[in-house]
């Protein structure tokens, strides 16, 4: 608007000057200035992160504004490094900084919501039923029901609960699953804890006071990397991100620096300013290959050939033609390549065998401790040693469990020899088995012509058992340059002279393999090694889920992480392998473990692996079609490999190697009553009962309805949308509704079945009765589930989070309270508990519970099975629990006090204690400080006198207090306990910090840097940057290993029946889910078939962002697929068009990106696409396209399933098996014609209540 | 404006209050002599509806209508400002004008929630008119996207923007909003995501050539036909596939 009429004419204003003429006074209107100061005002700024499953962790600035939030801004507070190190912030990404406008979408779930279907019958069962708990039994046991709101999951059709109403349905449900079932059909899945850790403690507390289990998503997501825990008895323990700054030569192998680990990538683009060389792997032209100096692109899934043949130039350059000095000191002192293995002859052949063991040798040599785990060399004046550091060091005695250069036997020094060459007693012949000529299906990746025996020399010493016998036995350092083809002298035919000679693992065999040119190998294997040299170890691979989502994701790894240890940079500063994929450390994690897992009351929990759980209950091993034969070693006897995948899994879990869930055949409830009518212990009635074949363990006959997951709580986590291996399974076997499978199951198709399990003709679907999903968004997973509750965001609750990236510990704070009827997920499963306990009445008092435990690593058990793999159902051992099966632990649970014990810190920290992986400490001191920090309860009842867990905040000070990483007077404790072990005095490591202890107001008020503590193997230091492995070169600590260091040799009996015992190069496997499909259901285009690949996005993280508006206009805004130009122009696909892909397992419909970025052969389809957003209707299955994992299954490989054998011990989220889906190739062609299916999922909705009535 | 009030009940979702009030509701309108015939022709054309209805079917309608995706959201704000950042403000900005009323939200819920303002609008006496006419523009937008998904709710809508009295193009919007279903097709969102594409001229890639590996020939594929068959001869078993080009 003109100022025409505000402006004087008349008059001028009275000037009143001040400042000598500077300044003038005036009275003009102001409130212009409005504008501008209001659109910034806030009434206050709280700091909060986001929760999501990402390792970020970045500490964000919300601004709240009359208790709305407004905007929220990067926080530039962290504690700023040391000098010649860039600071961390600002942190941040383009998903966080969103965030804020999605809290009040009109996506966001604002009151708990059930499935209407289900909400009627439960109020007419209520009328019908005083007891709520009847009510529920009165639906679920009958079957026209119970079908009728199965059928409807996934279709719509909600409306509105109070919760009240939905917490007494959610607790009849579990109180009648226990009841009539057993407590352990009740299980709950959340990912990541370390991304609000209070969240996911919620949760898993109140499943563990009642008894159900917790699934593990590490290894389901196949973030878990086998290899790790492997070599190092360690689960991904890795390098923050500032210590790339300290790299000087960096590999970055299959992982998307920039577009995953956004707020960490400038580490990387600074260090290359400081003069750091870069080679990026990858094969297609990722986001990061323009950090690389130098970018190779191998064929996917041959990254395990490319790795044998930069180990191959190492080996030979760098430890046997001009051996560097470091190198050579440091493979001795820090890895297994002293430790002698025994071979034994096969046939004809002269096979590697396992570790020679003390208890081989005469006299044991001199171990009266533990001689069959502790391993053994040659010392240089030619005396066998069993040098300290060996896992039977480490139970059962103290004080050797270190690894100084010692005889165990006497203290003595050694030096320990790596090559036997010069002392060997003969050059004997030795059998390697070799994969890599084993032709792909589909010729996509290509073979070798080599045998797949290959038979090479290596120096052999006799020496003489403990029987008389005479045993053969080689160095580690040996059979691997055997291994890597690496010719040391001894004029071996099967070694490689030359670089250019095609034999394994030489750099030109390789280049068939995977495509490299062969000078680009060898140089950047020089230029790696050299780097090393010189910097004693400041070479570093970055790794990620490229490499890690392959059936044989172990040999990729092992590869690389050999090279590592070849050249001495595991445990250096600014080396290492930094694997970042989903793990996201869970920092204060002792402190964490009795929240979480109710150890405060009871011990142990129920923990299960997932891949296992969801394989089992999803009936994915009804459509088994890989066979053991095809992947496991020509050496091996495959008459012991006939079995399924499944048999290998019960097998493992009745040997007490891996969980059960559930545990066994019967309810563990009625088992301890039935133990006491027979006046038994429960332990020994159910070992008699078990060998008497009376009793079964559940996964004997996983379909039997007495073995169903019933009852199933998802929070934090978009299951069904996003990382649900084997979605269209879970569809139709899990939630029993309309699902895309196409396959056949064995039965239909005539196959062979599982030996050990029970085969059911009529396929079980709808094995879940309650599905409950906590999310703040309508998710994919939300849709299908019965009942959905709303939770608070991140910027609505307290939490805490840490992250693998950074030392720092954050908060999530409260910023504004739960907008509508949301509730964070303490308050929810709090209240959950509540109702849980007031329903009890009459049918759960105080029960007794028998646990079945496997045999775990970290604890004095995990050395129960040293040689064999024994069967006791077959007679080969006796059943003893622990031993050769489970613990069997009787679990008192007092259910009607569930809701006092979840609100209260138990008794047993005070009585037991705490630690963790393997030591403990006394924590009184702790305990009575929380009841002094958080006040103790004065009512009659169970918990009065304990301190109180009743918000959020008081369980985040419960973990800070119980914590070393938080409380500098536990770190103490902790290094004290370990020192006890080690014999060596760790404790200079956290005395500085001693009097240190963070609290929860202390990292709302800035970032905190946690203390250095046992759990973690590097340091949070003033000097050196956090690094994996640290303390373990630096302190002495033994890997917690067989050998006690890092192994290139796995020598358990299934490892070397796949041929694992030594890393080789195995190419992808086939799963055979293209052929029956391929041109059975035309449309006339062309169907074309490619490799199926998952990457992780920009535009989302997971679970959570794909569906943001700005997310979905950022990228293409639906479903889409990149693929090749050569493969779009064979199959007449052009940009944009509709693609339909598809296998066995199902369908997905997509729109094609055509770009050169990707390599032929290959399909790639961003990770968790929704399927709530832009989906249109398949063609082959008539129903909506599916999300990524539709045309995915899970397939396990037994190595991971090995347990009670030290290192390979299971662990949650420590060892397992996995949920690998690279192996996969779909058929993909252009779709005719893009049906929205509009109104769809009502009609049917509607037709399946027709049905019903 | 008890009818405002009564709009307000009806468009919040149906509990069982309401349901059990409903007769209540239909006495209140054959009564009220503040009601025009039109207005109470369209409050009774909605109630019945919904009166020989179950609850729980009413109820879950309401909960995939409104709370199911952004179109026909109740909630004003997402209309205007989307997912932007202005929208904080914005409700900032509304919850003042509330509160220089003597009006504090009691609820949990946010300030442009429809029902929540048409509550304000019934206390503001003569203002309201001008109240509702700030709105007009989505109220139309509502109602006519309500209107092409067939739901009576459209009735309610369309009452308030009678009481409005504001002048509505209802054909021009009606065109739009059929105009705007296209979003839904194919084509239409082709439009919307497609991306300028990118080509790299051969000439360009000289200067990084060095130092890069690119794929190398044995990667590329393009002269064999090894990873595609040709469906239209209806080649039923993998041999064709695995067999050398046709």
């Amino acid at each position: 608007m003109s100022h025409f009429l505000d402006r004087l004419k008349y008059f001028k204003k009275q000037r009143e000057p001040f400042a000598d003429g500077h300044g003038e006074k005036t009275d003009d209107d102001r409130s212009w200035e409005d504008g501008y100061r209001r659109r910034w005002q806030f009434d206050k700024i709280v700091r909060s992160t986001h929760g999501v499953n990402c390792t970020g962790s970045c500490s964000w600035k919300i601004y709240v504004k009359d208790g709305l939030v407004t905007w929220e801004t990067q926080q530039t507070d962290y504690p700023r490094t040391r000098p010649d190190l860039p600071n961390h912030e600002p942190r941040g990404c383009p998903r966080g900084a969103s965030y804020s406008w999605y809290m009040y979408s009109a996506n966001r779930l604002k009151y708990p919501k059930i499935r209407k279907r289900l909400v009627k019958l439960w109020r007419q069962a209520k009328l019908e039923h005083a007891d709520p708990v009847d009510a529920w039994a009165s639906i679920v046991e009958d079957p026209e029901k119970a079908k009728s709101y199965k059928a409807c999951r996934g279709m719509g059709g909600f409306v509105r609960a109070d919760w009240s109403e939905v917490n007494e349905l959610i607790a009849s449900a579990n109180i009648y699953t226990a009841k009539r079932y057993g407590p352990d059909r009740i299980s709950g899945f959340s990912p990541i804890p370390a991304m609000s850790m209070v969240s996911y403690a919620a949760g898993a507390r109140y499943l563990s006071l009642i008894g159900g289990n917790c699934l593990s998503f590490y290894d389901w997501y196949c973030d878990l990397p086998p290899a790790s825990p492997q070599i190092w008895g360690e689960q991904t323990d890795v390098p923050e991100s500032a210590d790339w700054y300290n790299s000087n030569y960096l590999i970055v192998w299959g992982s998307n620096v920039p577009q995953t680990r956004t707020p960490d990538a400038h580490f990387l683009s600074e260090v290359r300013y400081k003069g750091t060389k870069t080679c990026v792997i990858t094969s297609d032209y990722s986001e990061c290959s323009k950090f690389g100096d130098t970018w190779l692109a191998p064929r996917q899934g041959t990254d395990a050939a490319l790795a044998m043949a930069f180990g191959h130039v190492i080996l030979k350059e760098f430890h046997v033609e001009k051996p560097s000095a470091y190198f050579t000191e440091y493979v001795r002192t820090y890895t297994d390549m002293p430790m002698l293995v025994t071979l034994e002859k096969k046939g004809v052949r002269l096979i590697q065998g396992r570790f020679l063991r003390a208890s081989d040798l005469v006299d044991n040599l001199g171990q009266g401790n533990n001689p069959a785990w502790k391993t053994v060399a040659l010392n240089k004046d030619g005396r066998l040693v069993s040098p300290n550091g060996s896992i039977g060091y480490r139970w059962g005695e103290k004080g050797k469990w270190n690894i100084e250069q010692r005889d165990g036997a006497d203290g003595s020094d050694v030096t320990l020899q790596l090559s036997l060459k010069d002392c060997a007693d003969t050059i004997a012949t030795v059998a390697f088995p070799y994969f890599g000529g084993t032709a792909h299906e589909y010729d996509y990746f290509q073979n070798t012509g080599h045998d797949d025996v290959i038979e090479r020399l290596v120096p052999v010493k006799k020496i003489r058992g403990a029987d008389g016998e005479t045993i053969l036995v080689a160095s580690v350092y040996d059979l691997t340059l055997a291994n890597y083809g690496v010719e040391q002298g001894l004029q071996d035919p099967n070694c490689a002279h030359g670089y250019d000679e095609d034999k394994p693992y030489t750099p030109a065999w390789q280049e068939r393999v995977t495509g490299v040119p062969r000078g680009e190998v060898i140089r950047v294997a020089r230029e790696f090694a050299t780097t090393a040299d010189k910097t004693r170890g400041r070479s570093m691979v970055i790794v990620g889920a490229a490499l890690n989502h392959w059936y044989h994701m172990d040999m990729s790894y092992r590869g690389l992480i050999n090279m590592l240890m070849m050249c001495g940079c595991i445990g250096q500063s600014g080396g290492g392998w930094a694997h970042y994929v989903g793990q996201e450390k869970l920092r204060p994690q002792t402190g964490w473990t009795p929240l979480a897992f109710a150890l405060d009351w009871q011990r142990p929990p129920r923990h299960m692996n997932g891949t296992s759980f969801f394989y089992n209950h999803s009936n994915q091993w009804r459509y088994e079609k890989l066979e053991m034969a095809e992947v496991v070693s020509p050496l091996a006897d495959k008459d012991k490999w006939s079995g399924s995948i499944i048999d290998f899994n019960s097998r493992a879990e009745r040997m007490g190697w891996l969980p059960s869930a559930p545990q066994l055949g019967v309810n563990p409830l009625q088992l301890t009553r039935e133990a006491a009518a027979a006046g038994m212990d429960p332990k020994d009635y159910a070992v008699q009962q078990l060998q008497s074949g009376e009793l079964k363990f559940a996964n004997q006959d996983p379909d039997n309805p007495q073995n169903f997951p019933r009852n199933l709580f998802i929070w934090r986590s978009n299951l069904l949308g996003s990382s649900g291996k084997g979605h269209e399974y879970m569809l139709r076997h899990l939630l029993g509704t309309r699902h895309g499978l196409m396959g056949k199951d064995l039965g239909e198709a005539g196959g062979k079945k599982p030996e050990d399990i029970t085969w059911h003709d009529e396929p079980r679907e709808g094995k879940v009765d309650l599905l409950v999903t906590l999310d703040f968004r309508m998710s994919t997973t939300c849709l299908y589930s019965d009942i959905v509750l709303p939770t608070a965001t991140w910027y609505e609750k307290d939490d805490m989070n840490t992250s693998d990236m950074h030392p720092f510990i954050h908060p999530l704070t409260k910023a504004v309270d739960p907008a509508w009827e949301a509730r964070s997920d303490w308050e929810i499963f709090k209240g959950i508990a509540k109702t849980f306990s007031d329903l009890c009445e009459g049918h759960l008092g105080v029960e007794k519970d028998l646990v079945t435990l496997p045999i775990h690593h970290d604890t004095p058990g995990e050395i129960a099975q040293p040689f064999a793999v024994k069967a006791w159902w077959k007679g080969e051992c006796d059943l003893v629990p622990g031993v050769t099966a489970p613990s069997m632990i009787l679990v008192e649970r007092d259910y009607p006090n569930t809701y006092n014990r979840f609100t209260s810190v138990g008794p047993l920290l005070e009585k037991i204690g705490n630690g963790g992986k393997g030591i403990s400490w006394n924590t009184e001191a702790e305990v009575d400080f929380l009841k002094k920090l958080n006040r103790t309860y004065r009512e009659e009842s169970e918990r009065d006198g304990r301190a109180k867990i009743e918000t959020a905040v008081d369980a985040a000070e419960m973990i800070l207090s119980l914590a070393p990483e938080t409380n500098g007077q536990v770190a103490v404790k902790a290094w004290q306990a370990l020192g006890e072990i080690t014999g060596r005095d760790h404790t200079h490591l956290a005395k500085p910090k001693e009097e240190e202890k963070i609290r929860f107001n202390d990292i709302v008020a800035q970032p905190r840097k946690i203390i250095s503590s046992p759990t973690w193997s590097g340091l949070e230091d003033e000097h050196v940057s956090y690094n994996a492995g640290y303390t373990n070169v630096h302190e002495y600590i033994p890997w917690r290993t067989i050998t006690g260091r890092q192994q290139f040799y796995q020598d358990h009996e299934w490892m070397r029946d796949f041929g694992e015992n030594m890393c080789v190069y195995k190419p992808p496997i086939n799963l055979k889910t293209v052929a029956p499909v391929l041109n059975k259901k035309p449309n006339g285009n062309r169907e074309i078939i490619l490799n199926w690949i998952t990457p992780h996005q920009k535009w989302g993280i997971h679970s959570t962002y794909s569906d943001n508006l700005l997310m979905l206009t950022l990228s293409r805004g639906g479903p889409i697929v990149w693929m090749s130009e050569t493969d779009a122009r064979q199959a007449g696909i052009e940009d944009n068009d509709w693609i339909e892909i598809f296998n066995v397992n199902g369908a997905i419909a997509a729109r094609a990106v055509v770009s050169q970025r990707v390599p032929d052969g290959m399909a790639m389809m961003y990770h968790a696409q929704e399927r709530i957003v832009n989906t249109p209707g398949a063609e082959t299955t008539g129903t909506r396209g599916g999300i990524h994992n539709s045309v995915t299954r899970a397939v396990m490989k037994p190595t991971h399933m090995i347990g009670g054998y030290a290192q390979q011990s299971y662990g949650f989220n420590y060892y397992g098996t996995v949920g690998c889906n690279r192996d996969e190739f779909v058929i993909v062609r252009k779709m005719n014609k893009v049906d929205w299916l509009d109104g769809e999922d009502v009609k049917a909705a509607a037709a399946a209540e027709e049905a019903v009535q | 404006m008890k009818s405002l009030r009564l709009i307000s009940r009806l468009l919040d979702y149906p509990d069982e209050t309401l349901a059990a009030h409903l007769p209540e509701v239909i006495h209140f309108i054959g009564q009220s002599d503040a009601l025009s015939p039109r207005l109470r022709d369209r409050l009774l054309r909605f109630i019945e509806y919904y009166e020989r209805r179950e609850l729980l079917d009413w109820q879950s309608e309401y909960e995939g209508l409104f709370e199911r995706g952004r179109a026909v959201s109740l909630h004003i704000f997402e209309h205007v400002y989307g997912e932007s950042r202005d929208r904080g403000q914005a409700m900032v900005d509304l919850m003042k004008r509330y509160r220089s009323a003597g009006l504090a939200l009691a609820e949990r819920e946010l300030p442009d929630y429809l029902p929540a303002y048409l509550e304000f609008c019934a206390t503001q006496e003569e203002a309201v008119r001008e109240w509702l006419q700030e709105i007009a523009h989505i109220l139309a937008l509502l109602a006519t996207r309500l209107r092409a998904r067939e739901s009576v709710y459209a009735e309610l809508v369309d009452a308030l923007l009678d009481l409005s009295e504001v002048e509505v193009d209802r054909d021009g919007l009606a065109r739009q909003v059929a105009g705007e279903a296209r979003d839904d097709t194919p084509e239409v969102l082709d439009k919307i995501w497609e991306e300028e594409a990118v080509s790299f001229s051969a000439a360009q890639g000289s200067a990084c050539e060095q130092g890069i590996t690119r794929p190398s020939a044995a990667q590329l594929k393009d002269d064999k036909a090894i990873t595609w068959v040709d469906a239209g001869n209806h080649a039923p078993d993998t041999s064709v596939m695995l067999g050398s080009k046709q």
